[in-house]
């Protein structure tokens, strides 16, 4: 240790004496140098004292000393926007919201809802445990990020994807066993939470139990009711008399049975409103029915190939969109369009009144695209399934498939073939669709793989 | 206070031997050890990773004993004058190089059994299960009664892995997006996932059980939770489980999946199989 010591001194020596010669100073200054003895020392405080405030400070960056602020809903500014509605009436709709469904911490659900409060208090609220082995928070630790805390589809994660996450508030949900203007059973929400939506990045929730599987799918439930019954408020402002004053009737009794009643019926009469599937005959003959159903999809009665492209590669047309970024993009388009034209008038010639109503218009075009710039996702295309994959986001079973057809999917181009074919044609079609994955020029199965990693 | 700096400086030193060594006594009786191991290879591994902590283990107790006593003894309020310089000991270099040396020539030859067991000899199957890591899930797919990859008859799944024990497993293993690691703590097998790659994975479970299925690669930023389970049962459960799942998969009914999950009976095989030249 004498020698290391030693060794440290004269390199410090070294060092000092250079810059002294160079005519600089040491970084270290006089902070730390020498003392009479010739050892070092720090000039002001011993150095573990510096090093243990150094420490102390590191813990309370780290730790912080603060709450972070409760969570909270936020508006469908879109729609607001949309409606033209003023602070104050936006303030009137964000106060109803709460006194009847609550907030993410205390969610409260009208009984005429039918939803289970148990349920809810699972899976709202920040993640804790009320009961040991018990996790409560279950849809803020799984879903909140891409879903968003209000099930707006718009969470921190979800810019990243493509498709975006569901928003619920409009209640229009794809995969299910209903026709397709219903809303889904809570089966429906339970398998697409247990498989997940292959092909997107919704995931399998397989592992979770039985009862936190149910307990999101009341969750989903409850957003989604909220979403409805809050663009419903906002839309019935313009349905307001001049005596209203621009204010709805803030009667609970009245709020419930004209608004909340027809969401919430519309969501119990699902439970029994499913698709009747015929059987699909035991002894069929599938080579036949696959020939059959390759005719029905080449033809004019399904036109599946208008849009899944003659091939089955989903490349027939790549313009749409669905109807969650169709919104979007018909409010980008309104305000470009108001823009152009205010653009073309001038105050120049106008009188009061016109001039007012002229700044009013500029002033809502603003605002407008300001909420869609940070309160709206960039519309994206939504394109037809490629069938070649074998990968379908509603779920791989011959029944689902027929849903599809049948049903065809709320809120995206896909129509219902219900009406228009028969339903055997329909289990036709189904069974060409899922043999087009095996498809090709080849023998089925064998695999004779050119590169030696690939044998296996 | 030169001295007490000393002592609180060697003190501070002397715990992290003392801690490190505590918390490797401690930690089993807290759970906090190997996961639990029932392959038929984790004995070699686990019988390796304990031959190297014992090792490094005394290395590091002894040097950390040194630092403790070098600044325990010699500090500036015992040190009497100024130090010597040396030039060093070539000798003393020449042999804590040769030694270490030595030892990391024996452990690269010690362990290449295990190695190529785990890595190297493949068993000649055909796979039991393809494992396709996914953001952020692991997408499984069975042969089906043909016995072959890639047929109608294929069982889709995800993230509930159920394997047969005593029997030689082959999993084929790929990833549809990013890098992605397959690690199954319990089974001692962890092998990364490489996009355009197909890479065999082989083991053999002697214990039933359920583990997880655990992702080892970043991918992403669903990665921590990117867990799947795999359940070891004997050989006669794993079929009527894999009759049942592939019942559900080709049901043309909804009351065909209740059906399938009570009895296990395949109620409408689709039999695209057969037809197909």
């Amino acid at each position: 240790m004498k020698m290391l010591v030693r060794t440290l001194d004269m390199e410090y020596e070294t060092v000092s004496a250079f810059a002294a010669q160079a005519g600089f100073k040491t970084p270290s200054g006089d902070l730390i140098r020498r003392d009479t003895r010739g050892h070092l020392s720090s000039g002001l405080f011993p150095v573990w004292v510096l090093g243990g405030v150094a420490v102390v400070l590191l813990l309370l960056t780290t730790t912080g000393c603060g709450k972070t602020a409760a969570a909270s809903y936020r508006l469908n500014m879109v729609e607001s926007a949309k409606q033209r509605l003023k602070p104050e009436q936006e303030q009137q709709v964000a106060t109803i919201l709460a006194a009847l469904f609550g907030t993410p911490d205390e969610p409260i659900a009208p009984s005429e809802c039918g939803l289970d409060a148990a349920k809810l208090h699972l899976a709202a609220g920040p993640v804790r445990s009320d009961i040991v082995g018990r996790k409560n928070g279950l849809y803020r630790e799984h879903c909140a990020h891409c879903h968003g805390v209000t099930g707006d589809g718009m969470g921190p994660t979800a810019a990243f994807l493509n498709p975006y996450p569901r928003d619920y508030r409009p209640g229009v949900f794809k995969f299910k066993s209903t026709e397709r203007a219903d809303k889904p059973t809570h089966a429906d929400l339970v398998m697409v939470l247990r498989n997940g939506l292959a092909g997107s990045s919704m995931p399998s929730f397989a592992l979770l139990s039985d009862a936190k599987i149910d307990a999101l799918s009341e969750y989903v439930k409850y957003l989604s009711i909220r979403g409805e019954v809050e663009l419903a408020l906002m839309r019935a402002f313009f349905e307001l008399d001049d005596e209203d004053q621009g204010r709805l009737p803030e009667d609970r009794e009245f709020l419930i049975e004209e608004i909340v009643l027809p969401v919430a019926e519309a969501w119990q009469a699902a439970e029994d409103a499913l698709i009747d599937v015929p059987e699909m005959a035991a002894d069929i003959d599938m080579a036949a029915s696959i020939a059959k159903g390759k005719e029905l999809f080449y033809g004019n009665k399904a036109n599946c190939v208008k849009c899944h492209g003659v091939t089955g590669l989903g490349d027939g047309q790549v313009n749409d969109y669905d109807d969650w970024n169709k919104v979007v993009l018909q409010a980008h388009k309104t305000v470009q369009g108001g823009l152009e034209q205010a653009g073309e008038a001038s105050t120049w010639d106008m009188d009061a009144d016109e001039a007012d109503e002229h700044r009013a218009e500029l002033a809502w075009l603003d605002r407008f695209q300001k909420v869609l710039d940070g309160n709206a996702l960039p519309p994206r295309t939504i394109r037809p399934r490629n069938l070649r994959q074998g990968i379908y986001r509603g779920g791989m079973r011959p029944l689902d498939l027929y849903y599809r057809i049948h049903a065809g999917i709320n809120g995206a181009p896909m129509p219902a073939a219900k009406g228009t074919v028969p339903p055997e044609d329909i289990w036709h079609i189904v069974n060409y669709i899922r043999s087009l994955p095996y498809d090709f020029n080849g023998t089925l199965g064998v695999d004779k793989p050119m590169v030696a990693r690939d044998r296996l | 206070m030169k001295r007490f700096a000393a002592v609180f400086w060697s003190l501070l030193f002397l715990s992290v031997p003392v801690l490190g060594v505590a918390t490797f006594i401690v930690g089993p009786a807290y759970d906090i050890w190997l996961p639990r191991d029932v392959s038929e290879h984790g004995a070699a591994v686990d019988g390796l990773f304990y031959f190297i902590l014992a090792l490094t283990g005394v290395v590091f107790i002894a040097t950390e004993m040194v630092l403790f006593w070098f600044i325990w003894k010699y500090d500036e309020s015992k040190s009497n004058g100024p130090g010597r310089y040396v030039h060093g000991s070539h000798t003393l270099e020449v042999v804590w190089t040769i030694i270490p040396a030595a030892v990391l020539l024996f452990l690269a030859i010690y362990q290449m059994n295990t190695w190529a067991d785990v890595k190297m000899r493949r068993p000649n199957m055909t796979p039991t299960v393809e494992v396709v890591g996914r953001q952020f899930e692991w997408r499984l797919r069975y042969p089906g009664r043909d016995g072959m990859l890639g047929t109608p008859d294929d069982l889709h799944l995800v993230n509930d892995l159920h394997l047969p024990i005593d029997e030689d497993i082959l999993i084929q293993l790929k990833s549809m997006d990013v890098l992605h690691s397959f690690f199954l703590p319990n089974v001692r097998i962890k092998q990364d996932a490489v996009p355009g790659m197909k890479i065999p994975v082989w083991f053999k479970a002697r214990e039933e059980g359920v583990f997880d299925i655990v992702c080892a690669e970043l991918c992403g930023w669903g990665h921590y939770k990117m867990k799947g389970r795999v359940t070891f049962e004997p050989r006669e459960a794993f079929e009527r489980w894999l009759e049942r799942k592939y019942a559900e998969q080709e049901a043309t009914q909804p009351r065909d999946s209740e059906m399938a999950m009570a009895s296990g009976v395949v109620s409408h095989p689709t039999q695209i199989a057969k037809n197909q030249p």
